[in-house]
């Protein structure tokens, strides 16, 4: 059914991660795994049963200097705007007033909370009782502030990025927790391949290190209490895993239709080549031990791509170092890679970086199209005990350099969501005729 | 390139003006609002004081599974409510049952959710409030006592996503889906992106839903402290109007292919033609003057859809009822329409402003108005302001001039959508 469809080049990579404020110093610790764990210093949290965190250290935003816009700007944003200018100044392309409609924005939006300090304003002039006081909340300040309220409204990275960069074709805004990254990208590919847009700056961006955010891991058990050794709390498929490393930051990509790149002699790291999308429909917090859920997401995928699980050389897990995310991503992969499930190599860059939530998808994105750019694939940190449940081909100790012809990155999210992307190495396009041409 | 077309099979909605598509449109024609005083806290002190609650909103009547009810917000159980509506007036279930396993387990693949959600809210994290207050500012406090002090499920609760988690678990949908988060166009965008996907063969059905519950203290506050509030009436193109109201409640439509919905003989509610959006990049509450985003949404639409303006019957306008939103609705569908303009409404005046569920309520009821043949009229508007002047707005109902609908959606990070539906003939 399908004829000529547009293909999808990726051309411009930014970062803003636990291990680098750029996209060269983060590849630099990825590869090594030096991780970015560490005792919290965001707030106190000694009284918190995980007191560590894989935080952005020494920010400063540096391409992005708006300081006017920096006040509408809460943390994640300010990482995504920095990240943002990264991709785009990598790419050598900005919208501009001829084009910019045909420029598109897709964004992975972390979670929607007032920021601490604004809630603890909140509750010390109309909660002191334990409970809000309505009448007193008209005169509280934050709750009167037109810039708080725009900087904990749901779009507001959204409006902050098609405003400083000028985009005024699609612009969209999903969350679907820790597949929120994944699946922007998806989305973005999409609307360039139905001609909607020629261009999109396609990411994620999340910061929930604050003691609300650590404070609903915390009770859901769900992150790692080691924190006597939080460079080793993010460990993903090892046998002695407990948990999640609690990230933040945020990852963008330039996208482009492959034949306008090609055409103003874009370096082009990979095409962005599938998507796909299931939910598990299992619990709200896990995919069930077989990989049901995970299976179709990263089968359709593959098919989305016209791709064979045979030429996949890299897969960027989800691997979270939870329990059970990790057992029934490993049973995902095994069921649909088969025998080759030995040759394919894995790993978690989560190991290293710690979980950036809603931002991961996109980050991770930008990890497997340097991962076939470069010819390099980052190692699965602090792997020591192998799980029989977990019998993957990690890439543990040493990087692996190879030809990455084509590389996955899986997401997963609270609610049940399963992204997957799937992204080609330039060379591998070139031969292949149009999408859904007979061979 | 050939794609599928996306036929409507269900449709489901909730506000505060009924429990069905057609009691809401019912309440629209006989022009009441069910804007009323806000139930949910005492407002005798505030400076504004209606909204569109669902009054009486019984928990149990949206959603029987009672287990789910500590695992949910106001707004997911609205959503809950539309979603399921317009999956049981399609009668997919009961034809998946007959299938046998393989069959249902494929069936469920090619079943997605796309779901427009408010996003975060204030309410929830009052719940810190008690163990803010015993830890009295001292963080080791609060972070030793937090287990014995806020539900284990908070986070759960507050998720944006969980009224597609939760639509999935309960009707084993495993196809593709996505969450949107982008303010006041999230429930248009979750129909836009279901009617794309069936179009490119992702999936053969999916629920879109846009669900919302804006109406709590800080977000009303907040929203009146940016000047976007009424003083006691949303009045949309009147000369008088002075902003909008806040309204909670979802919207749904099943929608499927053609081969999907003929496989079961399912009744045809009607067509999405197409759709668009797009951005005006001025910042999270800055509007054109001229329209433009609006109208070229509209232009993406048509295009999109190989319709013109003149096969337009009527037009559902976004209509918030706020000074600048209004006019430059006005100036877009001048753009567009110029003299040839059909017949505009909008509902908003009738139960509030949904936010996140306010495109797909309008495309529900659009549809609803569509098979009636008739063009409600907007019952609060008294005298049209000049600035809207051409615009075929009235008081009164009349006639749609054909069976297609525009249906508009307008919002924060100025973000305009268009869709285009046609009703099934009677």
């Amino acid at each position: 059914m399908r004829t000529e469809r547009r293909r999808v080049a990726i051309t411009g990579l930014g970062m803003v991660t636990p291990v680098g404020n750029d996209v060269n110093t983060t590849w630099d610790a990825l590869l090594c795994g030096r991780s970015g764990g560490a005792p919290i210093t965001l707030f106190d949290a000694s009284g918190f049963s995980t007191r560590i965190a894989a935080e952005v250290k020494e920010f400063r935003p540096t391409l992005f200097d708006d300081r006017k816009m920096l006040k509408f700007a809460n943390r994640s944003h300010r990482f995504a705007l920095e990240a943002a200018e990264q991709a785009l100044g990598d790419a050598g392309i900005r919208p501009t007033v001829d084009d910019a409609t045909r420029w598109g924005c897709a964004v992975g939006t972390g979670m929607m909370t007032a920021d601490y300090e604004e809630l603890a304003l909140t509750h010390a002039h109309c909660g002191a009782s334990g409970e809000i006081d309505t009448d007193k909340l008209l005169t509280d300040g934050p709750a009167s502030d037109p810039l708080v309220f725009c900087r904990n409204h749901a779009t507001e990275g959204l409006a902050l990025l098609t405003r400083r960069f000028g985009i005024r074709g699609c612009a969209t805004s999903v969350h679907t927790a820790c597949a929120s990254g994944g699946q922007a990208l998806g989305t973005a590919m999409k609307l360039i391949r139905r001609g909607r847009v020629d261009r999109v700056l396609a990411g994620g961006f999340d910061s929930m290190i604050s003691p609300v955010g650590i404070a609903g891991f915390c009770l859901l058990s769900a992150v790692s209490t080691d924190n006597d050794t939080p460079q080793r709390a993010s460990r993903p498929f090892d046998a002695t895993r407990n948990g999640f490393l609690p990230g933040e930051g945020a990852g963008f990509l330039v996208l482009e239709e492959w034949e306008m790149a090609r055409a103003r002699g874009a370096r082009i790291y990979a095409e962005l080549a599938g998507d796909g999308n299931s939910l598990s429909s299992y619990r709200i917090t896990d995919s069930p031990p077989n990989g049901d859920g995970p299976i179709q997401s990263m089968r359709q995928a593959l098919a989305d791509a016209e791709i064979s699980a045979s030429q996949v050389d890299y897969i960027n897990a989800h691997g979270t170092s939870t329990a059970m995310n990790d057992l029934s991503e490993s049973a995902a992969i095994r069921a649909v890679f088969g025998e080759d499930v030995v040759r394919v190599s894995v790993s978690s860059t989560k190991s290293t970086m710690g979980h950036l939530i809603a931002a991961a998808g996109a980050v991770e994105g930008v990890v497997c199209a340097l991962a076939i750019a470069r010819g390099e694939m980052p190692i699965n940190a602090n792997y020591r005990e192998p799980d029989p449940d977990c019998k993957l081909n990690l890439v543990v100790n040493e990087p692996r350099r190879q030809k990455v012809r084509v590389a996955m990155s899986n997401s997963f999210g609270f609610g049940g969501s399963n992204s997957c992307i799937v992204m080609r190495h330039p060379d591998e396009v070139d031969g292949l005729g149009a999408y859904g041409a007979p061979p | 390139m050939t794609r599928n077309k996306v036929l409507i099979t269900g449709t489901g909605a909730v506000c505060a003006a009924g429990m069905h598509p057609r009691e809401i449109l019912d309440v629209v024609l006989a022009g009441r609002t069910a804007i009323a005083p806000i139930r949910q806290w005492d407002t005798s002190n505030w400076p504004t004081r209606v909204a569109g609650e669902i009054a009486d909103l019984n928990p149990r009547a949206l959603v029987p599974d009672r287990k789910l009810h500590k695992l949910i917000r106001r707004t997911d159980l609205v959503g809950l409510y539309a979603a399921s509506q317009a999956i049981e007036h399609s009668g997919f279930v009961a034809w998946r049952d007959t299938l046998d396993p393989a069959d249902f387990a494929q069936y469920n693949d090619r079943t997605g959710a796309m779901v427009g959600s408010g996003g975060g809210n204030f309410q929830s994290q009052y719940d810190f409030f008690p163990l803010m207050s015993a830890a009295n500012g001292d963080m080791q406090t609060f972070g030793r006592d937090l287990a014995d002090s806020v539900n284990p499920m908070w986070l759960l609760r507050t998720l944006p996503n969980n009224v597609l988690g939760h639509i999935g678990i309960q009707y084993n949908l495993k196809g593709t889906n996505a969450c949107i988060t982008n303010h006041s166009v999230g429930g248009m965008l979750a129909a836009i992106e279901a009617m794309e996907a069936l179009r490119a063969g992702e999936a053969d059905r999916i629920v879109a839903v846009g669900h919302d519950a804006p109406v709590e203290p800080q977000m009303l506050l907040c929203y009146h402290r940016v000047g976007l509030i009424a003083s006691e009436a949303l009045r949309p193109f009147d000369a008088a109007r002075d902003g909008s109201l806040l309204g909670e409640g979802a919207g749904a439509l099943m929608l499927e292919t053609a081969t999907s919905a003929a496989q079961r003989g399912a009744p045809i509610i009607g067509e999405v033609l197409g759709g668009g959006y797009v951005g005006e990049g001025l910042g999270p509450l800055s509007i054109r003057e001229d329209g433009d985003g609006l109208a070229r949404a509209i232009a993406m639409a048509l295009e999109d859809a190989g319709l013109h303006p003149a096969d337009v019957g009527m037009i559902v306008a976004h209509g918030n009822g706020t000074r600048r939103s209004d006019a430059s609705e006005a100036a877009a569908l001048r753009t567009v329409f110029g003299a040839g303009m059909p017949p505009v409404t909008g509902f908003k005046w009738a139960f509030g402003h949904l936010i996140a569920a306010a495109g797909i309520m309008d495309l529900v009821l659009a549809l609803a108005a569509l098979k009636a043949n008739v063009v409600p009229g907007i019952a609060t508007l008294r005298r049209l302001d000049e600035a809207c002047a051409d615009l075929r707005v009235s008081a009164q109902a009349s006639v749609p001039r054909g069976n297609i609908a525009l249906v508009l959606c307008r919002g924060f990070a100025g973000t305009n959508a268009a869709v285009l539906v046609r009703a099934a003939e009677p």
